[in-house]
């Protein structure tokens, strides 16, 4: 066992020297990235814009390559620039071809950006021999092969971003989440598209060498999912994600650079992980909350209908007392056990002797509570809600759960005597 | 000048979309403190209308003036409400959030739309909160109201955005008769403020409480007070279906491919 650790492909000499350089900006880098793609991811995702957010980063790829053959250098800022003029133009493009034609948007997104990719791969085919352009690299992204100059243009993207988010936020909000009056408000819902897009496709191109253009769109939409999961403000979701890819990004490049594996990926993974686990355990939408709360809920219901049945039953022998009231309840006895075990842990069923089963005095007053609710209920369904009598039984059957409504709903009736079908309503 | 200009005043408004006529020449003037329901079949082109004249959609033809202005001269004094049924119910925000929104375009002078809001713009969507019974809610996320409620709270929004003018497309579709009344009372009291008011509305029943109302199937088939408008004889015209000679003329004119402003307008010449 310890023999087979120690011969796992972990280059353990790495740790010796864990803060080198390339380490250390490659995180800087990517940390810096994969924060602001998760700011901007909040608006990706909540205007469902995902598609055009891995368009944006293929679409650059002729935009890149072309200024390569003009200025014959990997300077970052003028392939940013004309990274951008391509995502622009993709856009600009997009939005034509689903303007003038009937082809809907998500197959001109598709339409756009694989030309455009495919124009860029042909480009740099026709690159003189000899030169040095990493495609490799462009497409899957290699954190370690930061350079000062990257880490500094991706520092000022990150500052221009977030500056631009902050002071513009209220208009940002109000054109993602009502777009027709914020056009009525006056508020140009164009420019801030455009201006979204452009925000976007630098920090992509600046980030690409973190993740990669083909991985890169999930750096904006996982970690902005992620926190969608998890809160209902708008604010606290940019926050949180903005902390998912800082995290996504830090762990990640120190999985990579310990277990010596692509950066990219790794990072896309453990953003993954973070969306997973807020997918199963989000307090408010998550799956394993959801399903514990339906749970609590239906062992609830089962608790009071027995408890119920015991009262209208009335105390059962202890030999038969399963049966009788399975057959009352229409409950397999084995469930019918282990609700009684649950009440007599409440005090609200004692087995008053070894031969009968009986309700405590709370478990009758709790009984009785439900009983009045679901005469009140039936009263109200009848007369409020226009039901006809005979049929407020099984709506009231769900309702009488809700009791804790009794003393409202007794005031909202008048304090009625009796129900519908004439039964006394007990104080 | 502008003082005593109405608040709307459209003039041969005509919209196609894809050379399919859906507004044809509407005019109509609304005074100043009058409220108008605009009411017609789905189809009829009032969606079509309240957007034309905010210019959401450019019409393809005619003007419309606010207070005798421009509408991106005036548009801090008209508040719209489109109809709910587009709303991401699932965005993240809460109530309150919502009702600032309203603000977002208060603040004037150089670089206002640096601005964040500030205690003043707080204090205007609180009162109108408070306004439409829904400050106790302030907190909750939209998703977690009723219908009715929702309502309420994108009418608070329009009424924190301090606007003389409300266009409201459909407040009362899919609420019942009781919240119908409650969202009506709120807003005939702001009518009474001196707001004018345009509803597009489908209950025929409440027409007698407007000042004003539009019968409109692609064309204003009648307009004025109540008393005069709403006759069998103008319902029927409403409702009854579209005047098929004027559907297939425009059928005509799409196949010949004539200029869009042509197209447009086929009718009242």
């Amino acid at each position: 066992m310890i023999t087979s650790l120690a011969q796992l492909s972990v280059d353990w000499s790495s740790w010796s020297l864990p803060w080198s350089r390339f380490y250390l900006q490659g995180t800087a880098c990517s940390i810096l990235v994969a924060v602001t793609c998760g700011v901007l991811g909040c608006f990706v995702v909540l205007r469902r814009m995902a598609l055009i957010g891995d368009a944006l980063s293929h679409a650059i790829l002729p935009g890149v390559v072309i200024t390569y053959m003009v200025t014959g250098d990997t300077q970052p800022v003028p392939l940013l620039i004309g990274a951008m003029i391509a995502g622009l133009l993709a856009s600009v493009l997009i939005n034509l071809v689903s303007r003038h034609s009937r082809t809907k948007e998500d197959s001109s997104i598709g339409i756009v950006f694989t030309a455009m990719f495919a124009a860029g791969i042909l480009l740099t085919g026709s690159l003189p021999r000899g030169t040095h352009f990493d495609l490799k690299c462009f497409l899957f992204g290699d954190a370690l092969q930061v350079g000062t100059a990257d880490l500094v243009t991706m520092a000022v993207i990150s500052a221009i971003v977030l500056t631009l988010i902050t002071a513009l936020y209220h208009r940002l909000k109000l054109v993602s989440f009502d777009p027709l009056v914020a056009a009525a408000m006056g508020v140009s819902v164009g420019a801030m598209h455009y201006l979204l897009m452009g925000m976007l496709s630098a920090t992509v191109v600046a980030g690409l060498k973190s993740t990669g253009v083909v991985l890169v769109v999930a750096m904006v939409i996982t970690p902005a999912s992620a926190a969608y999961q998890l809160t209902n403000r708008f604010a606290v979701m940019l926050w949180l994600s903005a902390l998912f890819g800082a995290v996504s990004a830090a762990v990640g490049m120190s999985v990579a650079f310990v277990f010596n594996a692509s950066t990219g990926p790794a990072m896309v993974l453990v953003a993954t992980a973070i969306f997973a686990a807020s997918m199963l355990l989000s307090p408010g939408h998550g799956v394993v909350f959801n399903r514990l709360r339906r749970w609590r809920l239906a062992r609830h219901v089962r608790n009071e209908d027995v408890l119920k049945a015991l009262y209208s039953l009335g105390p059962q022998p202890a030999a038969t007392h399963l049966s009788a009231l399975a057959a009352h309840l229409k409950m397999q006895p084995a469930r019918i056990g282990r609700t009684l075990a649950r009440l007599r842990r409440e005090d609200l069923v004692t087995a008053v002797n070894a031969t009968e089963i009986a309700l405590t005095p709370a478990g009758t007053r709790h009984a009785e509570e439900m009983v009045r609710a679901h005469r009140l209920w039936e009263t109200y369904l009848a007369d409020h809600a226009g039901l006809p009598p005979d049929q407020v039984h099984d709506e009231a059957e769900r309702l009488e759960h809700a009791h804790d409504l009794n003393e409202r709903l007794d005031e909202v009736l008048g304090r009625p005597e009796t129900d519908p079908h004439g039964s006394t309503i007990p104080r | 000048m502008a003082t005593d200009a109405p608040p709307i005043a459209a003039h041969d408004l005509t919209v196609a979309y894809d050379a399919r006529p859906v507004l044809r020449s509407a005019s109509f003037t609304l005074e100043r403190g009058h409220m108008l329901s605009v009411v017609g079949p789905n189809g009829a082109g009032k969606s079509t209308l309240l957007k034309s004249m905010l210019g959401l959609i450019t019409p393809d033809y005619g003007s419309v003036s606010f207070f005798g202005q421009p509408i991106d001269a005036v548009r801090h004094r008209i508040a719209y409400v489109p109809q709910t049924e587009a709303v991401d119910w699932d965005f993240p925000i809460t109530v309150a959030e919502v009702v600032l929104m309203g603000r977002t375009t208060s603040r004037r002078g150089p670089l206002g739309w640096l601005k964040r809001p500030g205690p003043e713009d707080r204090r205007h969507a609180a009162d109108a909160l408070e306004r439409v019974g829904m400050t106790n809610f302030a907190h909750r996320h939209i998703r977690q109201l009723s219908g009715g409620q929702q309502r309420r709270v994108f009418l608070a929004r329009a009424l924190c955005q301090g606007a003389e003018l409300l266009l409201l497309d459909e407040p009362f579709a899919g609420v019942d008769a009781k919240t119908e009344a409650t969202l009506f009372a709120l807003i005939d009291q702001m009518s009474s403020e001196g707001k004018t008011v345009l509803i597009v509305n489908h209950d025929l029943q409440i027409l007698d409480q407007f000042d004003q109302v539009m019968m409109l199937n692609q064309r204003v088939i009648a307009y004025g007070p109540p008393a005069q408008v709403v006759t069998d004889e103008n319902l029927r015209a409403t409702y009854g279906g579209r005047l098929s000679l004027l559907d297939e003329a425009d059928e005509k004119l799409r196949e010949r491919r004539t200029e869009r402003d042509h197209l447009a307008r086929t009718t009242q010449r």
